[in-house]
């Protein structure tokens, strides 16, 4: 039972995970020798910090990725949780009330997103695509079309806790990020939904044969996301102290790219989290890295485009090579 | 039953009729003028848009419309611009993308006969006139008011970190190089720019890592970067010198608890209202020669703020 458990994480992404870790390193050792200030404890822990987000939103995108689907409404759902969050506050709302508020906001963002992709049978593009620019709409509504105004000392407290708090040397939006990953890692990985999730992505039509409901799956992913997004416009929000129109955008492309590098298919039905944290971690360093390295913009996104290729490349050739050593054992059998 | 409703129908006719008739006369010659900015979402182009409309309120016959695409760019907004002209605009104030992205676009609208005034940013193509901020002596003015502090402060040298919109953007561009341009000579280190797209929360993180490397200023082009300039000098707790762009009750707060020294405000509303009023002179006829109106900035510091 353990065995088959680890040969299906296999066949999932882990030979992706390992080379990327390996890039991941070797990525760090050269900004380091770049700029030894790269490697400080204080830019460590910065850096982190910028990882975590990009984490965060990789793990909504990897979970809708893993269906076969994808969620372009990701960045506007930052921008909107920012905005709605922030709006409430500066009106006087608690904190808190104001996070329950906009989470429910971005949770029906979500529900939306399932039920168009898997309800009304829209493809993911075209579905999501419409959302984004409904959430970047509320986003610009929320405020009466104005950045708001400074969320304010009462907000102190939201502040540390979403961004600006230190526990245990880290910061508080690396733990959140942390604690979500161990939280969503077991979902996927342990539990039923999980499985059904990379059903779904493999074979829809063997999937639903078996009883597994695309609607309720699809419609876990996209929530899965939306609460992600979610997250991260808080983040956001708290590290600005201000809710700005414009944030989160293009951020569903970064979580694309974090999953992608990680080992995530856009196929579907393959990659794991660990992958997606890899990823994320490569993406935060190379944005780190290069300004250390004093990379003018050009390269700066000449390399990271090259990267995205390279790992999608990865994907590509794996997957053909495994097919091909598959129907050379068909055929010796 | 026909009779009744063909009668009726003949009344609401005859209503219009007259009541066409009357509109024409209370209105009597009515423009359109379109705003079109680069998108909705900056504040900027929201108070561009107030000020124009403070203008066509004082007019009274202007029909006027603000239009941008729902992000920055070039494509959308050569859309807006043609739906301007295919919806008979007179006239059209634009802060345009960039200096060459949406020229095409202009030289049809301009053989369509509508006038074309600048706000903000101005394309390389002749307009009536143009209601900017010079925004390469905005630049200037910052570094000059960083220099002075560093002067005050006894710093000779060092690092200094730039945290901008992107590259193409004319205005901010043009303040980099202002900005660029005043320490030219001077002694200290400008550090490679940082571009991100005046997002708050990543112009915090570029401006962190600029702190990290032991930068002795900071200087954000907009607010986005402005604001994440400012909340990374707070939380590292060091006396870096941080100067912005653009005011907004985040970056007046921050100036106030010493984090920013200052920052240059722009005048948006200036700027439309000063567009709409060129428009409606430029539709009746007067020549404005593509006069260029530096609608100014002001140094906002804890003193005057």
């Amino acid at each position: 039972m353990g065995n088959k458990r680890k040969v299906a994480a296999g066949s999932r992404g882990m030979g992706q995970v390992f080379t990327v870790t390996v890039g991941l390193i070797l990525l760090c050792l050269v900004f380091s020798i770049l700029n030894p200030t790269f490697f400080s404890g204080r830019n460590i822990n910065n850096l982190l910090r910028q990882i975590a987000p990009i984490l965060l939103i990789g793990i909504g995108q990897s979970y809708v990725l893993i269906t076969g689907n994808i969620d372009l409404s990701i960045g506007s759902v930052v921008g909107m949780s920012t905005m709605i969050s922030a709006t409430l506050m500066t009106k006087g709302m608690n904190p808190w009330l104001a996070v329950i508020f906009t989470f429910v906001a971005c949770i029906a963002i979500g529900l939306i997103n399932g039920f168009l992709v898997a309800g009304c049978k829209l493809p993911a593009f075209i579905g999501t695509l419409g959302t984004m620019t409904i959430a970047r709409g509320i986003a610009q509504i929320a405020n009466n079309n104005y950045n708001t105004d400074s969320i304010g000392a009462a907000a102190e407290g939201f502040r540390n806790f979403f961004y600006y708090g230190k526990f245990l040397g880290l910061y508080s939006t690396v733990w959140i990020a942390i604690v979500l990953w161990f939280v969503f890692n077991f979902i996927l990985s342990r539990t039923r939904s999980g499985r059904h999730i990379y059903a779904v992505g493999s074979n829809p039509e063997a999937a639903k044969l078996s009883g597994v409901s695309i609607l309720s799956t699809t419609m876990k992913v996209y929530l899965v996301a939306s609460i992600c997004s979610c997250v991260v416009g808080l983040t956001q929000c708290a590290s600005a102290g201000m809710g700005a129109m414009d944030a989160g955008n293009s951020y569903e492309l970064y979580a694309v790219a974090a999953s992608v590098i990680g080992g995530v298919s856009t196929l579907g039905g393959q990659g794991i989290l660990l992958g997606t944290v890899v990823g994320a971690a490569i993406w935060g360093v190379l944005q780190n890295g290069l300004q250390f390295a004093g990379a003018p913009v050009a390269i700066r996104n000449i390399v990271i485009g090259i990267i995205v290729v390279v790992s999608v490349l990865l994907d590509v050739v794996v997957r053909s090579g495994k097919q091909v050593r598959l129907s050379k054992k068909q055929t010796r059998e | 039953m026909k009779k009744i409703v063909s009668v009726l129908l003949v009344v609401a006719l005859a209503l219009t009729a007259v009541n066409a008739n009357g509109q024409k006369e209370a209105t009597g010659k009515s423009w359109k003028v379109q705003l079109i900015t680069m998108d909705q979402m900056d504040q900027h182009w929201a108070n561009v848009d107030k000020g124009a409309q403070k203008a066509v309120t004082e007019l009274g016959n202007i029909d006027y419309k603000w239009n941008a695409p729902a992000t920055k760019d070039d494509a959308q907004q050569i859309e807006c611009i043609n739906n301007a002209v295919a919806q008979g605009a007179d006239a059209i104030l634009l802060a345009a993308n960039g200096p060459d992205a949406v020229t095409a676009a202009l030289k049809e609208a301009t053989a369509a006969g509508v006038k074309i005034i600048y706000v903000d940013s101005a394309a390389n193509y002749q307009g009536e006139a143009i209601f900017a901020t010079d925004n390469k002596a905005a630049g200037k003015t910052a570094g000059e008011q960083m220099l002075k502090k560093f002067q005050e402060m006894g710093i000779k040298d060092g690092k200094i970190g730039v945290i901008s919109v992107n590259t193409a953007t004319a205005s901010t561009v043009a303040r980099e190089k202002g900005f660029r341009e005043a320490f030219q000579g001077k002694g200290y280190d400008i550090l490679e720019s940082q571009y991100c797209d005046g997002d708050a929360a990543r112009s915090k993180d570029a401006a962190a890592n600029f702190i990290t490397q032991g930068v002795v200023g900071l200087f954000g082009a907009n607010e986005g970067s402005t604001v994440g300039i400012g909340n990374a000098i707070h939380e590292s707790g060091s006396k870096v010198v941080g100067v912005g762009f653009d005011k907004s009750d985040m970056i007046k707060q921050l100036i106030k608890d010493g984090y920013l020294l200052c920052t240059m405000a722009q005048n948006p509303d200036v700027m439309g209202y000063d567009g709409i009023k060129a428009a409606a002179e430029v539709l009746s006829g007067k020549n404005l020669g593509g006069e260029v109106v530096d609608t100014g900035v002001s140094v906002l510091t804890k003193d005057n703020i």
